[in-house]
């Protein structure tokens, strides 16, 4: 069954009314023809309100500089094409909201006459959550990196840029962050090669611990996590890299106080222990003297003495190169 | 029984790391003495944990003619707050932690013993680590074997076995010649 012109214009009508997108029907000058709901939802300005006039755009652009800026835009788009495509823009509704609208416009007809199609796509939630995103990638404590899947950088945050002293406009668009990173081409290498082998049992790594060069020549160990980011075929890489160069220093210093005090505690303390046993048995077959026996004493006296005061130095040394001590115990290790 | 300082090596006057256990550590720095001294070298003992004059009566009971020894001695001093030294025989120093005094007493008795042919036994390595860091102890046992090859002198250093950590196990091996490990059957 053929549907009559009627019919077929009353389906319109009630298509374009109810479709999720603005859509207005434009004439000369941006005298509004056509309002849908979805229009006076999205604005709070009601067909009634705005059919016949074009008095809505300085409403909805109430700002004079941004309205001709706009204006501006558009005109120069219109000037070489008869529509234009993804154009956004940030309007006030009548509430006083403000809502950011992508358009896209398509021109009826050749003459005078001629109408213009706009539509235009609520887009505020979306850019408020890819804002919130941005944010937090750019604010974020750690290193963060985007790769797209020929390897060039897309995203380098402001971590990146102070970990490594590269700013994202050196390294966003290029792939040779990482021969600046790694100079050295055995170690680069070497790190390409355990990448690979890691990549190829799984699609990420973990942990994966590297040293750096910085611009400015500094060595920082970075601990790099990666994951696949995206959908429809085109994947997206993300690293993660967290700067733990200074948790490595305190854990070597560590290493070595602890290294350090057991062997200015536990040998001493044996060769102490020998020297007053066998200072016993010499006492017993009565070869020491008096004033021998008392030096013996005081010797070992003060050697404890002295090893009690290494315990105190090593004490405070494990509190000043672990943060992490709850005070109650740094204040009895600081004695 | 089998000799703990190669006869031969002392003779090119190389210097040694001897390693024993804290229970043997006094018998074996007699049994090395008794060992040189039988050879004709005349021993200067640093010493950081027994005063001169007890180590003295033990070499003699072991049967080392005291003639044959003479001591830096880092431990009398310390405690008595005075005693004079006794040239050919003992020099104090104040402390053992005064390497600067220990420095200067070794190369004063080198001299001194220098018609003859000695041996330095420095006693020991681990006493020493108490009073001192290991970088400093290193620092200072590089002065004192650079000291030993110029004046053409042997030495042994004594330390507990497993009681230096591999940094400076390490360091001291690249000072000496050799490291003699402790008597497995001690």
């Amino acid at each position: 069954m053929k549907d009559t012109g009627a019919e077929k214009s009353c389906i319109e009508a009630d298509f374009l009314d109810n479709a999720l997108v603005m859509i207005a029907v434009l004439g000369g000058n941006g005298r509004v023809l056509s309002w849908n709901h979805a229009a006076e939802t999205i604005t709070g300005y009601s067909q009634k309100d705005v059919v016949g006039s074009n008095a809505v755009w300085k409403s909805l652009y109430p700002e004079k500089e941004y309205r001709d800026s706009i204006t501006q835009k558009i005109s120069g788009i219109l000037k070489t094409k008869n529509s234009f495509e993804n154009f956004e823009t940030t309007i006030r509704t009548r509430l006083g909201d403000t809502r950011t609208i992508l358009w896209n416009t398509k021109k009826l007809g050749k003459d005078a006459a001629s109408h213009a199609i706009a539509v235009g796509i609520d887009v505020t939630e979306e850019r408020e959550a890819m804002g919130f995103r941005n944010s937090v990638i750019e604010n974020a404590s750690i290193l963060i990196a985007v790769l797209d899947p020929e390897g060039t950088i897309r995203v380098w945050n402001k971590a990146a840029a102070m970990i490594t002293g590269y700013s994202p406009a050196e390294v966003i668009g290029r792939r040779d962050i990482w021969k600046k990173l790694y100079p050295d081409p055995s170690y680069r290498r070497m790190i390409t090669d355990r990448i690979t082998r890691i990549i190829a049992e799984q699609d990420y790594f973990e942990n994966l611990e590297t040293t750096i060069r910085m611009k400015t020549g500094d060595e920082r160990i970075i601990s790099w996590n990666t994951r696949q980011i995206g959908s429809g075929g085109i994947f997206h890489e993300i690293a993660i890299g967290r700067d733990i160069t200074e948790q490595r220093k305190a854990e070597e210093a560590l290493v070595a106080y602890m290294t350090e005090m057991t062997m200015r505690l536990k040998q001493p303390v044996g060769i102490m222990s020998t020297t007053l046993l066998e200072s016993a048995g010499l006492v017993k077959q009565g070869i020491l003297s008096t004033d021998e026996i008392i030096t013996v004493f005081e010797t070992q006296a003060r050697n404890a003495k002295q090893i009690e005061a290494n315990i105190q130095e090593f004490q405070s040394a494990i509190v000043e190169k672990n943060r992490s001590i709850p005070e109650a115990y740094r204040t009895f290790l600081n004695g | 029984m089998k000799d703990i300082i190669d006869a031969q090596e002392l003779e090119k006057k190389n210097i040694f790391l001897l390693l024993s256990s804290p229970e043997t550590i006094r018998e074996r720095n007699i049994e090395v003495i008794r060992e040189i001294s039988g050879r004709g070298y005349h021993t200067i003992v640093i010493t950081t944990n027994f005063p001169y004059s007890i180590l003295s009566k033990l070499y003699t009971q072991s049967g080392i003619l005291p003639e044959s020894i003479s001591f830096i001695d880092a431990v009398t001093r310390n405690s008595l707050g005075s005693a004079e030294n006794i040239p050919g025989v003992v020099r104090y120093i104040n402390n053992p932690s005064n390497l600067t005094d220990m420095g200067i007493a070794v190369t004063e008795v080198l001299r001194e013993h220098s018609d003859k042919k000695v041996c330095i036994m420095y006693d020991s390595v681990s006493t020493m680590l108490i009073y001192l860091s290991s970088a400093n102890i290193s620092k200072f046992i590089h002065f004192v074997t650079n000291k030993l090859r110029l004046m053409e002198v042997s030495g042994v250093f004594l330390a507990v076995e497993k009681g230096l950590d591999p940094m400076l196990m390490t360091q001291l091996t690249t000072f000496v010649d050799r490291v003699i490990e402790a008597d497995p059957a001690q």
